[in-house]
């Protein structure tokens, strides 16, 4: 009787516990997506202005996080490059997603042919090494964000269509759904209203754990070269700039890899509370 | 308890004792000590170089192909009948003396008791052969040389051309002049066998190339045994194998890396080249077909600060397409210097405006975007493009850098980019002739942007024939001038190239030619 009660209580401290996090990680979140919103506004100095004579300055009063080898602001390249890599992570992983669980659905929900085909494309772009194959797509789409959240789209869909063609294939044959198609629902009315919002919390919480993900990939495009081009603030792009002068003037390369490494953090804490807290069986993820 | 204790701890150091012996590391370490023993005697080099690589046409050191001639003489393999002093005068090499008996006869004596490094003499008769393939087979040697026929009588080499080549001598110092043996022929790898202090071994491209001492070599006894020079592409790569001991030296080091190594553990030997990174205007575009609108790109960039700054001070802002160490180049000339102000009255004034706000310039709906289109194996190129980006920004351009390795097949293309900026060695040969031959006339190989000037052709006719080194300066001056004034291309810097090696490196030199580095003098202690 009390080792119930021992349980019930623990279940509910761990219950509240989650919730702080997520509150927590949600609001750092949010304070990282104002901040990239309203980039401009916070911006101390011009982010693109060049000012030769004031550069490699490093870190201090005048610029916060020194200034780059065209004498731009670090501080205003870091916060712009913020909306840069944050949105287009945030985009793809939208897109990504949408695209995913759209295909997975309607094969989960057709099944046949066309569901065999698409999964063995689905296979193949899992078959790639992701970053390479999304390296030449980018090189063939001659660089720039948008080519580059093109080229992570490209193969970064499956794992979603996967997903969803999963849980549809579970939820598909309740019953519910068999009353909905006695009551004449439609095929699009079956998929949209009555299997999508059963099946939505395991690619919302695989959505989440993504960004993190993603903003890594396009940083790490633009590192290559392929990704921004100047001279748009991106991170990943600084930090090629920057990375000759890693030994000399450090923080040319620092301040946008600790950008990158804070942001892809937040978004991964915050991807993993929201499945504890979706999934608060899941005992071993619990921190 | 503790008996089990001491067994596992006995299994897992004879377990870490076995992995370590039978490791590759650890056979590498055994045959690193064998080797070490057994080359105790030999001193040996290791030369990274940034540029020695494919991108740059030097995919091997064959002379007769693309810029192979570069690392062949570079590296010490291939030796020119004559070369250029360190106030680049032209001097004899492989010749001794030449004679020019009339406008189409040129006679040179060879040095004698020079032999190939596989031991073969160095005669007229080998002279002829190498300079027939190279006319053959090299793209740009035939144009230059004219060569009609070639006579060889024991040391005395005669070369007759179909028309006046004043400047042949110049021409024969090129690095595609390397005199090689034909009879060894040219290896599937590339290698061929020369005159230099150093004979090629093993080569693979963009990676490396081996040498070793030149048992035969005729000026003094190389002092090095074994040297490799590794392909190292990226400037943080190279740094940090300086940094590690991995190489010895370094040429074509990121100017970012220099503080580093500003100590007494390495050298500096640096010089003024010829080399000036310039842009050409494409004369086929919409943009820079507009005479106010290339006026306005020359004055729109900030030449000064960029070589200040951004080189930190390891080059010269460049007023025309050579130095001022030449007698027919810098202050010869005269250009505009970076005035934003009147780059932008300019383009006002022959309708360029503004109109939506944007910070971009319209005309007839067409909005000022300039196709910078570059490349990044040199590293001071996309610095300039984005320095050059923000100037002329700031006078309503609205600059798109394509900076690609895959530039040589984009420039091609007239309808893919509006300003295309690389890096050329203007003078090569101390003559001005090569670099408007090259670049600026109707049947110039790199006239891409295809600039024409009626003018222009007809003086470098006149060059073509003229023979006195004064008047040649005199022409080199006006053609300078009449290219400027077009504002056909605009010359941003000249490079101080600079090698660094390790203190205890000895006779590593930079020349101004930017092409003479291992030598017979190299030494390591």
């Amino acid at each position: 009787m009390s080792s119930g009660k021992v349980t019930v209580r623990g279940q509910r401290r761990k219950k509240n516990h989650t919730k702080a996090r997520l509150i927590l990680f949600g609001a750092l979140v949010l304070l990282l997506i104002l901040a990239a919103i309203f980039a401009e506004t916070l911006c101390p100095y011009d982010p693109n202005q060049q000012d030769l004579s004031a550069a490699l300055q490093p870190p201090g009063a005048g610029h916060l996080f020194g200034t780059d080898r065209y004498g731009r602001d670090m501080l205003s390249r870091v916060i712009v490059g913020a909306r840069v890599s944050i949105f287009s992570a945030l985009i793809l992983v939208a897109v990504i997603a949408a695209a995913g669980t759209l295909i997975g659905m309607i094969c989960g929900y057709i099944q046949g042919a066309a569901d065999s085909i698409i999964m063995r494309i689905a296979d193949i772009c899992l078959a790639f090494p992701g970053l390479v194959f999304a390296l030449a797509i980018a090189a063939v789409l001659n660089g720039g964000v948008g080519n580059a959240v093109i080229a992570l789209a490209v193969i970064s869909w499956p794992k979603y269509a996967r997903i969803a063609r999963g849980q549809t294939l579970a939820v598909k044959s309740s019953e519910y759904i068999a009353a909905a198609r006695l009551a004449g629902s439609t095929p699009l009315k079956i998929l949209f209203c009555h299997i999508l919002p059963n099946i939505i919390g395991p690619v919302l919480v695989t959505a989440m754990l993504d960004i993190g993900t993603m903003m890594m990939e396009i940083a790490a495009l633009s590192f290559l070269g392929l990704g921004a081009k100047p001279p748009t603030a991106e991170w990943g792009s600084m930090m090629s700039e920057g990375r000759s002068m890693l030994q000399t003037y450090p923080w040319t390369v620092l301040t946008p890899g600790i950008a990158i490494f804070i942001s892809v953090v937040l978004f991964n804490l915050l991807g993993d509370t929201i499945r504890d807290y979706a999934d608060p069986g899941n005992g071993s993820r619990q921190g | 308890m503790k008996k089990r204790k001491s067994a596992l701890l006995l299994a897992a150091v004879l377990t870490a004792s076995l992995l370590t012996a039978c490791s590759p590391g650890a056979q590498e370490g055994q045959e690193e000590t064998a080797k070490s023993e057994g080359e105790a005697q030999e001193k040996t080099f290791i030369f990274g170089d940034t540029t020695f690589n494919a991108e740059n046409g030097e995919a091997d050191i064959n002379p007769h192909k693309d810029s192979g001639g570069w690392p062949c003489i570079r590296y010490g393999v291939g030796e020119t009948l004559f070369r250029f002093s360190d106030t680049m005068e032209i001097e004899p090499w492989l010749a001794t003396d030449y004679q020019n008996p009339d406008e189409l006869t040129w006679v040179i004596t060879l040095r004698d008791g020079v032999t190939f490094s596989n031991g073969r003499p160095m005669d007229a008769e080998a002279v002829k052969e190498c300079l027939d393939a190279l006319t053959a087979d090299h793209e740009r040697a035939a144009g230059d040389l004219h060569i009609a026929q070639i006579t060889a009588d024991g040391q005395t080499l005669t070369i007759r051309t179909e028309e006046p080549v004043p400047a042949l001598i110049n021409y024969l110092a090129d690095p595609y002049g390397c005199i090689i043996d034909m009879d060894a022929g040219i290896s599937e790898e590339g290698i061929v066998v020369g005159t230099g202090p150093y004979q090629a071994v093993s080569l693979e491209t963009d990676t490396r190339l081996e040498l070793v001492k030149n048992e035969n070599y005729w000026d003094g006894e190389p002092k090095i045994d074994r040297i490799t020079v590794r392909t190292i592409s990226d400037g943080d790569t190279l740094t940090m194998a300086l940094q590690s001991g991995e190489i010895d030296a370094a040429y074509g080091m990121p100017y970012a890396s220099y503080p580093l190594f500003d100590n007494d553990q390495y050298t500096f030997s640096s010089t003024a080249t010829s080399r000036v990174f310039f842009g050409a205007m494409n004369y086929e575009s919409e943009i820079t077909s507009d005479p106010a609108v290339r006026e306005a790109i020359v004055l729109g960039i900030d030449k000064e600060s960029f070589v200040k700054t951004l080189l930190g001070g390891n080059g010269y802002p460049a007023t025309g397409v050579y130095p001022d160490s030449f007698t027919f180049g810098g202050e010869a000339v005269r250009e505009d210097s970076y005035d934003p102000q009147k780059a932008a009255k300019i383009l006002e004034e022959a309708g360029w405006k503004d109109t939506d706000g944007d910070g971009v310039r319209e005309k007839d709906g067409k909005t000022l975007t300039l196709r910078w289109l570059t490349y990044p194996s040199r590293q001071e190129l996309p610095l300039l493009a984005e320095a050059a980006q923000a100037t002329l920004g700031d006078i309503g351009f609205d600059v798109e850098i394509n900076s690609t390795a895959d530039h040589n097949s984009i420039r091609v293309d007239t309808s893919a980019w509006d300003i295309y900026v690389s890096a050329f060695v203007t003078a090569p040969t101390g003559d001005p002739e090569y670099f408007f031959n090259y670049h600026c006339l109707d049947d110039s190989a790199q006239n891409d942007g295809h600039y024409h000037n009626d003018q222009l052709e007809e003086l470098a006719e006149e060059l073509s024939k003229t023979f006195d080194v004064q008047k040649r300066s005199e022409l080199a001056v006006q053609m300078q001038q009449i290219i400027l004034d077009d504002n056909a291309y605009v010359f941003c810097s000249h490079l101080r190239m600079t090698m660094i090696s390790r203190a205890n490196v000895t006779g590593l030199t930079a020349h101004p030619c930017d092409y003479y580095e291992i030598t017979a003098d190299l030494d390591i202690n």
